[in-house]
This record gives C-alpha cells, structure tokens and sequence, in this order.
C-alpha cells in the first residue's frame, strides 16, 4: 500500500501556499496518497475566482522579487501544482468549521476543493502517515 | 520488447521533473527504459529516492554540462 503524506492548510500567505503546493505535487509523484486539508487563513485562497498573492508582513518588500525568480525558475503557481498533485489522485478537502466561522458556502468553494469535511474525516485520512502543518 | 522512453524537463523546476517522471511510470510496464532530461539540480537525490520508494532501478546518471541525465529501469508496475 501506497504511504500517506497529509497537510493541513492553515496560513494563508503565497510562500506557505507554494510550499504546500511543492509537497503535495512531490508528494503524489512519490507514489503517496496525499490528503490536503485547508484550515482557516488558508481558505482565503480557496474561494472561487482570481487568488491574491498574500506576502507575509515581515517579507513584503520581497515580494515582487520572489515573483521574478519563480518566473525565471519556471516555477509554477501553488494552484497549479495543486491542480498536479490532484491530476495524480491527491485530494483537497475544506475544514467546514472554519468555512462556517468565515461565512464560506460549499458553493463557494473553488472547484479545486474535493468536499468539505470535519476534524475526525482529516484525522482518520492522516492516521499512521506523515503530516504536516503549514 | 523493451522501450526506450525519453522524459524532457529541461527548464522545469522542482518539483517538475519527478513529476513529469512519474507521469511516464504510470504508462510504461515492466522492462521498460525511462530516460529523464533534466536541468534542476535536485534531479538526481530526487529520482534516487523515487526510484528506492517505487522500487525501480537507476542504471545511469550522468551530468552533462548542459543537462542532468538519468536512466530508470522499470523493474515494478
């Protein structure tokens, strides 16, 4: 049986969004069964419609620079390695609790997202593999 | 018969190569002959680990000034 990688979405800013996008996109080419569950600042980016690219307060300033080295890296968007990763059977699941806090509807999920689910549907997903906080 | 199947990822950044690799895996069988052309240079612990996780075999690697080339036998499906 295939090895479980799981990761919990919780920040909401573009380098901890491409982070998780490298390791889900790895982490499926590896052969994982790759769980993403997305938690509360993480959601604001998986609503539907156009992703604003959050810069943490500390590294804002570096933004734009970021943005020029992964365009001459040809690194991909967070969202399309995401959109990878799924592509080789990773799923993406939204925390309905924090979905509820911030006033998000199924339907306004971004079509990325698989379902929405509970604590217990992510825990019993993850239990006896890797997970990761991010 | 055994087939030769070439991977280009030159240009690609990580984790691209290994995907584009393990996109090829899932059409080859038994046998088979993966040939990956990268530029990025965590190709080669990369495929290392992937080839020892899936259980398939690295015959070559070899740097290149211009490309990182690595031979993959598919020993499992």
């Amino acid at each position: 049986m295939a090895n479980k990688l799981s990761i919990i979405i919780f920040s909401g800013t573009v380098d901890k969004l491409l982070s998780a996008g490298v390791l889900s996109q790895a982490g499926a080419a590896m052969g994982n069964e790759v769980n993403v569950f997305v938690t509360f600042w993480g959601l604001l980016s998986f609503t539907k419609g156009e992703k604003k690219m959050i810069m943490p307060k500390e590294f804002e300033n570096m933004g734009p620079a970021l943005m020029e080295g992964m365009k001459r890296e040809h690194v991909k968007s967070w969202y399309e390695m995401l959109q990878e990763a799924k592509e080789m059977g990773a799923k993406i699941y939204a925390c309905s609790m924090a979905c509820g806090v911030m006033n998000i509807k199924r339907e306004d999920l971004d079509p990325i997202v698989d379902d929405m689910v509970g604590a217990a549907k992510f825990l019993a997903d993850s239990e006896g593999g890797q997970v990761l906080f991010i | 018969m055994t087939d030769v199947k070439l991977i280009d990822s030159r240009g690609a950044a990580c984790p691209g190569p290994i995907t584009d690799l393990a996109r090829a895996y899932r059409n080859s069988k038994v046998g088979d002959m993966l040939e990956l052309w990268a530029t990025d240079k965590g190709v080669k612990a990369d495929t290392e680990a992937w080839a020892k996780k899936t259980g398939n075999e690295i015959v070559e690697i070899k740097e290149e000034p211009d490309k990182i080339i690595v031979k993959i036998k598919i020993l499992k499906r």
